[in-house]
Parts: structure tokens; C-alpha cells; sequence
């Protein structure tokens, strides 16, 4: 479970976003839907350990993980989350299964990674460096890579962002159904995609104040 | 790890390529001349000190010294026998030892003179040759390499260096000598009457005028040795400028050198050279170690993304820097591995040239000093990546 309490996030260009208290329960899957700079992606970096929150605590499974050290929070990025990024932030040059391989520096059971593959159909591009993949085949590597290690949390954030509606509802189908058991919290604008989510969370409501958003960019 | 850091490498074939050469010709360079200068100046040393006289016919002192020594150059001319003889009843010396040039077998010189002058040289096969004997040889390891000879064979000698102008009287080899990596592998040694022998029969050929330098009873230099140095300093003293009369009537002004002051001059002079190659080298390895540095630190740069991609998905800072100083080692040891083998080929290219002042290279030569070249290059290769990771863990680049 994760729980959100008074958390609140300063950025150095002044900008402050508020949260309202958040719980995030165990085993469901979470769609968080808002305007640009509403905060969303905000949410999900503090969650993963990436950001630090300027108030507020997060407590996941009743442990406070702002408090921990990089070190703590990063071995808890690695083991337990599954962070999904829009941008997919995989190394082009690399094939499919390098990309996953990377977990194993740090120690990470990848034996999962073909029976991964497959459940996403993308198994036969294992070999295949990421440069020659279209936008959905990465997309589905990069949830591939966030799941094969069996993380407790999956964050998603845009999933379906560089991908056109008929791939993105195939992708969001596919995540949710590998991610069953799991907490899955994902950042998505389109609210057609709300039907495969247990839970449709509108983030305007939930937060005050906006961040800047350079033009183009929708990951607020 | 190491699987991972490879594949990485593979990816940046052609920067990782670059990085390697560069570090290549900086250490390979400062590994040659380190050891190329070092060799040249222990095997001219090593020889110069041998003898404390040294008197022959007046000219240049440094040929007189590098002939009679190193075998380089042609004799500065002849001084009659007597000499020897008159030096040998000196009660201040305690040996002298005639020495000859001439002809050449292969293009390799000849050297006619007694046993003692090898006294210092191990045999590798045979026996010495005998000295109240004639036409027997001693010849260097090169020589009996190069041209597939063996104790027993018999060798044809020459007036001209093409080797178109053979004696009729064959040398037969006695004995072998070590490979010494020296001047003396490549040199033929016999009798100085074996010579005297020769040019008696070339005085009968047509072309005897070109032999004049070595006709019967003289010789090119006398080696000698004093029971003190300030016995050598009064022989050289008497014997510097001196005239004497040969039995023909000829007169001949004489020199007579101490050559290891003769060497010293030519080591200092050396040494300048040498010192401006090591000046030269140094600025090469100077600015190879900035080009290497900021290719490095571009390298970092490039792979700023690659770093931050990998904090994101959780990989540690500790492990990211342990990745790229793996990468950057494997590069470093590569390249000072090739620099040493490099500068090794770069030898056998060079020896041709520094056989010229009597010492021949040994490639298998390792110096401590040439390690420690090495390692230095080694950590320059690796220093930035762990000064650009370091800071990179400071900062910790992924948070706001």
C-alpha cells in the first residue's frame, strides 16, 4: 500500500504543487488522469525515488521512503518498482535482451525475460537492436524491462503517449494483464483507456497549483 | 559486469578504436626512446671503459676510439708494428693488444688481431683461434646466423664492399661467439698476420693501390692497458703527437686517446640528443594525455544520458562507475599492452640505424622504468572516467 500524506513538491523555478492525501491500495491498478503540469508525473518520480518531495511523506507498506538515503531509495527502484517512462529511455544501440540485461548489474533475476517477451509479442525481436523497433515494439520492451524483474509497484508513466490510440489500448491491455496481483499506477491522458484501470483518479482534483510545461510536452 | 562493459564497448567500436590508438603512439613513443637511449648509452659505456689507452695514427679521435671499440666507420690509417712491440716492453703497461681492419666477408668487416681482444666474449661453439696460427676465424653470432656457418667452414674474404673482389687464401671459422647483442656479433676475427697475409698476396693484384693502408706490418690502433690510470695519462701524453720513423724511412705522426674521455664527449653530445628526444616525448606524451583526457571526458559527456537512463531505472552510481572504469581499464590495458609491442617493432626498424654507433638492440631488453611509463599511461586512461563518475556520484544526477 502506498500512502500519500501532506506532500507537497517545489521546483527551482518557484513553481509548488500541493497533493491531497493519497492511498494507493495493493493489487489494484490506478489511472491518473489531469491537465498538463497538474502534477502527475510529478507523483510518480517521488513514488519511484527519483524526485524528493519538499513536504510530505510517502509511505509505502507503512515505510517512510522520503526519509531513506539514495542508496535505500535506489534499491528499492530496483527491486520493487517497475517504472515505465514515456520516453521509453532505452539505449538504441543495444538489443532488446541488452536492454533488460542491464538489471543484472545490480543483481536482478532477468529469467523471465523470454516468458516476458512473449506475453507482450515481442519475443521474436529479442535480438533486434532498439533503433530498428517502431514505437509500440519499444514501448512494450520498456514495459517488458519494468515487469521481468516482478515488481510490487509498476508506474507507467504515459505509456501510450508516442503511440496512436489502436497500439496504446493493445499496450495499456497488455500491461494491465501482466501486471494483475500488482499496485499499477499509470499517467495517461486519454480517458478512453479508463475501462481496463480499476480506479480513475482526476489529478486536478487532487492537487493545487501547476508546473510550467514547456510547449509540446505533456508529462506534467 | 565485465559481459556488459564489453557489449558497451562494441557499440562505441570506432570512439573506443580512436581512444586506444591515441593512447598507443603516446605510450609506444615513450617506451622507445626511453629504451633505445638507455640501451645506446649502457652498450657504448660498457665497451669504453675496457681499455685505458688507446694509440694510433694522428686524425679524428672519435673515429680512433669508435673503430678500434665499436668497428664503425673506416681506420683513421695505419701505424707501423713497432709500436706494438715498443708498448709491450713498457714496464707501466700490462697488456697490448694490436687491432687491424679490413676487407669484409658479406659486407660484414674483418678485424685482424689477437685472442686477448675477445678474452672479455664467450664462445658459443669452437675454440679460439690460435695465435701463432694463420687463416683462422672467429666470427659473430649474426654472421654465422645470417649466413648458415659452421666451426670448419671455410670463408672467402674481400678487398671491395661489394664482394666482387675475393682473396684467393680461404679463412677457416675455429669458433662461434655468443650472441652478445653488441657490435662484436656481426664481425669477423682472425689473426692480424691472417690480414698481413691477404695484402701480401693483394700487393700482387692490379689493384694493390687501394690496400696501402694495410700493408705488412702495421695496424690500424693499439689497445692498451696500464697498471694505473695516471700510467695511461703519461702514455698518452708521451705517445699524443709523437713522430716515429718506420723501417721504409716513412714518417708517422702518432695520437693517442684515453676513450672514456673520447666516449664521454660523444656521450654528452649524445646526451643532449638524447635529452631533447626525451623533452620531444615528454610534450608527445603531454598532449596525448590531454587528448586522451578530453576524449575521455567527451566519451563521459556522450554517455551522460546512458548514466542518467540507467540511475532511472535504479542501477547505483557505485556500479555505473564500476562499469565505466572497467571499460575505460580494458581500453587502457589494451592500448599499453600494443604500446609495448609497438615500440619492440618500432626497434627492429631502428636497430639498423644504432648499429651504426656499435650497439645492436635487444628487443627482449625490459627495463623497470618501461613498467612504470606503462602503468602511468594506464592510469591516465582510466583517472578521468573516475574524477568525471566521482563527481557524477556527488551530485547524484537524477534528482531534481
Amino acid at each position: 500500500m502506498i500512502q500519500i500524506q501532506s506532500l507537497g513538491k517545489q521546483f527551482q523555478n518557484e513553481t509548488q504543487i500541493t497533493y491531497r492525501d493519497m492511498i494507493f491500495e495493493t493489487g489494484r491498478s490506478y489511472m491518473l488522469l489531469g491537465a498538463s503540469g497538474c502534477g502527475k508525473s510529478t507523483l510518480l518520480n517521488m513514488i519511484a525515488g527519483v524526485l524528493s518531495p519538499t513536504t510530505g511523506t510517502i509511505l509505502i507498506d507503512g515505510k517512510d521512503m522520503t526519509a531513506a538515503s539514495q542508496k535505500v531509495k535506489d534499491r528499492f527502484r530496483i527491486e520493487k518498482i517497475g517504472y515505465i517512462f514515456q520516453d521509453f529511455k532505452l539505449i538504441n544501440e543495444m538489443t532488446v535482451a541488452d536492454n533488460i540485461g542491464i538489471l543484472r548489474l545490480e543483481g536482478i533475476d532477468i529469467s523471465g525475460m523470454d516468458e516476458m517477451l512473449e506475453a507482450l509479442d515481442i519475443f521474436e525481436k529479442k535480438d533486434a537492436k532498439i533503433k530498428h523497433l517502431s514505437g509500440g515494439q519499444k514501448q512494450r520492451v520498456a514495459i517488458a524491462r519494468a515487469l521481468v524483474k516482478r515488481p510490487d509497484i509498476i508506474l507507467a508513466d504515459e505509456p501510450t503517449g508516442n503511440l496512436n490510440f489502436a497500439i496504446g489500448e493493445q499496450v495499456i491491455r497488455q500491461l494491465v494483464e501482466v501486471s494483475k496481483g500488482k499496485t499499477l499506477i499509470a499517467v495517461t491522458h486519454d480517458d478512453r483507456l479508463a475501462k481496463y484501470f480499476d480506479e480513475v483518479i482526476d489529478m486536478n482534483e487532487m492537487t493545487s497549483g501547476m508546473q510550467d510545461v514547456p510547449s509540446g510536452k505533456e508529462d506534467c | 559486469m565485465l559481459k556488459f562493459a564489453l557489449k558497451n564497448m562494441a557499440i562505441k567500436k570506432m570512439q573506443v578504436i580512436l581512444i586506444t590508438l591515441s593512447i598507443v603512439i603516446s605510450a609506444g613513443i615513450a617506451v622507445l626512446a626511453f629504451n633505445v637511449a638507455t640501451q645506446v648509452d649502457e652498450g657504448i659505456t660498457n665497451n669504453a671503459g675496457y681499455y685505458s689507452a688507446i694509440v694510433g695514427p694522428a686524425g679524428s679521435s672519435t673515429q680512433l676510439a669508435m673503430n678500434s671499440m665499436y668497428f664503425t666507420d673506416e681506420p683513421v690509417g695505419t701505424v707501423p708494428y713497432s709500436i706494438v712491440t715498443t708498448l709491450q716492453q713498457d714496464s707501466r703497461v700490462t697488456q697490448v693488444i694490436p687491432f687491424a681492419m679490413a676487407d669484409n666477408y658479406n659486407g660484414y668487416g674483418v678485424v685482424g688481431t689477437t685472442p686477448a681482444f675477445l678474452q672479455s666474449k664467450d664462445l658459443r661453439v669452437g675454440e679460439m683461434f690460435a695465435a701463432d696460427e694463420t687463416l683462422q676465424a672467429v666470427v659473430g653470432s649474426n654472421i654465422a646466423k645470417y649466413n648458415s656457418l659452421e666451426v670448419g667452414d671455410v670463408i672467402y674474404t674481400s678487398h671491395s664492399a661489394n664482394g666482387s673482389d675475393l682473396h684467393t687464401k680461404g679463412i677457416t671459422i675455429v669458433g662461434i661467439l655468443k650472441e652478445s647483442h653488441s657490435s662484436y656479433d656481426n664481425i669477423v676475427f682472425t689473426q692480424l698476420k691472417t690480414l698481413w697475409e691477404m695484402h701480401e698476396h693483394g700487393e700482387q693484384e692490379e689493384n694493390s693501390a687501394e690496400e696501402h693502408h694495410h700493408t705488412h706490418g702495421t695496424v690500424c690502433a693499439v689497445l692498451v692497458n696500464t697498471k694505473t690510470p695516471g700510467f695511461a695519462m703519461q702514455l698518452v701524453e708521451e705517445y699524443d703527437g709523437k713522430i716515429i720513423t718506420a723501417d721504409d724511412g716513412d714518417n708517422t705522426t702518432l695520437q693517442a686517446i684515453e676513450p672514456m674521455s673520447v666516449v664521454r664527449d660523444v656521450l654528452n653530445d649524445a646526451d643532449d640528443t638524447k635529452y631533447i628526444v626525451f623533452v620531444l616525448c615528454a610534450v608527445i606524451l603531454v598532449m596525448n594525455i590531454m587528448i586522451i583526457s578530453i576524449i575521455t571526458l567527451l566519451n563521459m559527456y556522450h554517455s551522460a544520458k546512458e548514466i542518467s537512463l540507467m540511475r532511472l531505472i535504479g542501477i547505483s552510481m557505485k556500479r555505473i562507475n564500476l562499469l565505466y572504469v572497467i571499460q575505460n581499464g580494458i581500453m587502457g590495458l589494451c592500448a599499453v599492452i600494443l604500446a609495448f609491442f609497438v615500440s619492440r617493432g618500432c626497434m627492429v626498424l631502428m636497430n639498423d640505424y644504432v648499429e651504426s654507433m656499435g650497439v645492436v638492440l635487444n628487443m627482449s631488453k625490459v627495463y623497470a622504468a618501461e613498467f612504470l611509463i606503462l602503468l602511468a599511461v594506464f592510469i591516465i586512461s582510466v583517472l578521468p572516467t573516475v574524477i568525471w563518475t566521482f563527481s557524477m556520484s556527488k551530485k547524484d544526477g537524477i534528482t531534481d
